[in-house]
């Protein structure tokens, strides 16, 4: 028996966006007498890698980099459009909290329900089925219908499931999240355990902490191919690299953002240059900044911040925020773009750049740094 | 035994192998075979949500048989008052019933069960097909509750079945036929077309006159009964009454019906597949 796990080999993935999407009969028949365009649109370009048994792997990447993608063409939720995969034993996939839980059964119920899901015999449920209660924690509630579980609970008793049956390869997307500080502690422990026996895990995640904490290697996926695959420390240090490099991000010809700058003084200067845009308001740019955890720590809009909105603008030109406050403490940031009009959304870039600030005269703890007074009363 | 127990997996490892290129007309049976278990657990889940939280549950699924068996029989049986030879109406209407009832649920549950389980097909894998096939487990249950009301007026009229009893199950098992292969057609059909949710109940609507369930069959003239048998219902229900009170034979016409019942099952099955791969990336 060979030790390989999973190998991919060629794997593409094409969607169409727009017409096809969602049709009626009225657009299928209309489409017979005039062929309408639909985009292309390549989720995943020529992957290949090969995983061996008992390995955990982290896989990351931007959002939109086609990380769950991966996971959805290998648990054959969604099919390739070209290459070949070969996986040696059966997949378990976690992919979102609680799919398959029907909120009006019961615990134990959803148990039986979401094994069967998972292609498990009754029996082999059974089994399990201690182990799995005890590892949830949530044996008090077992009879009670899933609709009263908090999200905690819910994502408690379902990692439980798909961790606990008999299958050889684990694919765990970012899920973990909801669950508190504790129940990932014991779920990195559980998946740590599982590769201990000679389990493969895959584990989706933006927390690079978890996954250089459960992993020793990682795939890095950027706009649908295969960056790297290799040790953590050269994979997420090329993850941090490739947005590090530059301050700066350019966007296709047809996106109606063209470049956004990130610029790291006195205080932070962002710099985006739009072109072709026909709004009747001033752009309602929007910026967040986040940790790289992907804790949002402050941001705003023109609307939000309410002031000095000049009304007249040009079609093309660049759009600058100066960020006066707060001050950020030294560390590693993510900034995310926003651009709406009239509650319409023109552009959207989440972790569009990731920032350092090297250092800050005032240092305090957490993201931002705070201008306090201590007093003594007498 | 744990040993003993990772021994075994280790023999029946499975290998999966996904290609872009390779496709096969038809589904992996075994697979499906494999996933049994879910055929079940998904009937279960069906019947508990569709009486939980009501507040007199099962008996819901006697009120129901019991309404449409009323106005039936008033209209058919009182007003129109149909020749229903030497079986009283009540009792001829129900029989029909529930054969009728049993496929126009299990055509329609079927029929719009995949897009009403999008949010499971996006995110967990299993072959789809189990999300149709399990309606026709948990249709058994309506269709017990009527056929108990059958017997307890079978009773009542003092009725007891004759050897062609025998029949019956398959009989039902055509009922069952037909309507997998309409609502496996259709649920497929509406993951690209929404359209067939609107064409599914006019269709059951329209079944329930066009399936002579509260009158004879024989009572259409003989110009229209090829068109009349085209409708698989006919023989299906033509046949529940005869395997119950020994009335009439169902028309041989209805071998033809169960043909085409056979061929649309199996484009169903092929043409579902064929939707099978792309029902997470358009549903």
């Amino acid at each position: 028996m060979s030790d390989v796990a999973i190998k991919v080999e060629n794997l593409s993935k094409k969607y169409r966006i727009g017409n096809n999407a969602h049709s009626t009969l009225r657009d299928t028949l209309s489409n017979l007498i005039s062929k309408k365009k639909s985009e292309e649109f390549w989720a995943l370009k020529d992957l290949n890698f090969e995983i061996k048994k008992g390995e955990a792997i982290g896989i990351i990447g931007r959002n939109g980099a086609g990380k769950s993608t991966l996971l959805k063409i290998l648990s054959k939720i969604t099919r390739p459009t070209t290459g070949r995969i070969e996986i040696n034993g059966r997949v378990s996939s976690l992919l979102e909290v609680g799919t398959g839980f029907h909120p009006e059964l019961t615990g134990r119920e959803n148990v039986y329900l979401n094994g069967s899901l998972l292609g498990m015999s009754r029996s082999e449920i059974k089994s399990k089925f201690d182990e799995i209660l005890d590892f949830s924690g949530v044996e008090k509630f077992i009879d009670t219908p899933v609709k009263h579980y908090s999200s905690g609970m819910y994502v408690r008793l379902a990692f439980s499931v798909a961790a606990h049956l008999n299958t050889e390869v684990l694919l765990v997307d970012e899920v973990l999240a909801v669950g508190d500080a504790d129940f990932q502690k014991k779920c990195l422990f559980k998946m740590d355990e599982i590769a201990g026996i000679g389990k493969t895990v895959l584990f989706v995640s933006h927390n690079i902490d978890a996954i250089k904490k459960l992993t020793k290697k990682s795939l890095l996926i950027n706009d649908g191919s295969l960056e790297a695959f290799s040790g953590n420390e050269n994979v997420i240090n090329r993850y941090y690299g490739s947005k590090l490099a530059s301050n700066y991000r350019k966007y296709s010809e047809d996106s109606i953002i063209d470049s956004v700058e990130i610029l790291v003084e006195d205080q932070i200067t962002i710099i985006c240059s739009y072109r072709n845009l026909e709004v009747p308001n001033f752009p309602h740019l929007g910026f967040l900044i986040s940790s790289l955890h992907g804790e949002v720590i402050f941001g705003s809009n023109p609307t939000l911040s309410n002031k000095s909105i000049s009304t007249s603008y040009v079609s093309s030109g660049k759009l600058k925020i100066n960020i006066k406050s707060p001050v950020l403490n030294k560390g590693q940031y993510v900034l995310s773009i926003f651009l709406a009009s009239h509650s319409k959304d023109l552009f959207i870039d989440e972790q569009c750049l990731t920032f350092s600030i090297p250092s800050t005269l005032n240092s305090s703890f957490g993201f931002v740094s705070t201008d306090c007074e201590f007093i003594i009363n007498e | 035994m744990e040993d003993q127990h990772f021994f075994i997996r280790l023999h029946i490892m499975e290998k999966t192998i996904i290609d872009a290129e390779s496709k096969s007309l038809l589904p992996d049976f075994g697979e499906i075979l494999r996933y049994r278990q879910l055929l079940f657990s998904l009937a279960w889940r069906d019947i508990r949500v569709k009486y939980a939280q009501t507040y007199i549950g099962l008996i819901w699924a006697f009120i129901n048989p019991i309404f449409n068996l009323a106005i039936l029989s008033f209209v058919f049986g009182t007003v129109v008052k149909v020749d229903t030879g030497e079986v009283p109406h009540l009792l001829f209407t129900i029989a029909g019933l529930s054969a009728w009832t049993y496929f126009s649920t299990l055509l329609s549950d079927a029929g719009s069960s995949i897009v009403g389980a999008q949010s499971m097909i996006k995110k967990i894998y299993f072959p789809r097909i189990v999300i149709p096939l399990s309606k026709a487990i948990s249709g058994l249950v309506d269709f017990g509750v009527t056929l108990i009301c059958l017997i307890a007026l079978m009773f009542y009229y003092g009725y007891t079945p004759g050897p062609y009893i025998l029949w019956l199950p398959l009989f039902l098992l055509l009922a069952l036929f037909s309507g997998l292969a309409g609502g496996i057609l259709a649920s497929a059909l509406s993951v690209r077309y929404r359209d067939f949710s609107f064409v599914i109940p006019m269709i059951v609507r329209l079944g329930l006159y066009a399936t002579p369930v509260a009158y004879q069959a024989s009572a259409v003239p003989e110009t229209y009964k090829t068109i009349f048998y085209l409708n698989p219902m006919v023989g299906v229900v033509e046949g529940f009454r005869w395997a119950l009170f020994g009335t009439s034979a169902p028309d041989p016409l209805m071998f033809y019906s169960i043909g085409i019942i056979f061929i649309i099952f199996i484009i169903a099955i092929i043409y579902f597949h064929k939707v099978e791969d792309v029902m997470a990336d358009i549903l």
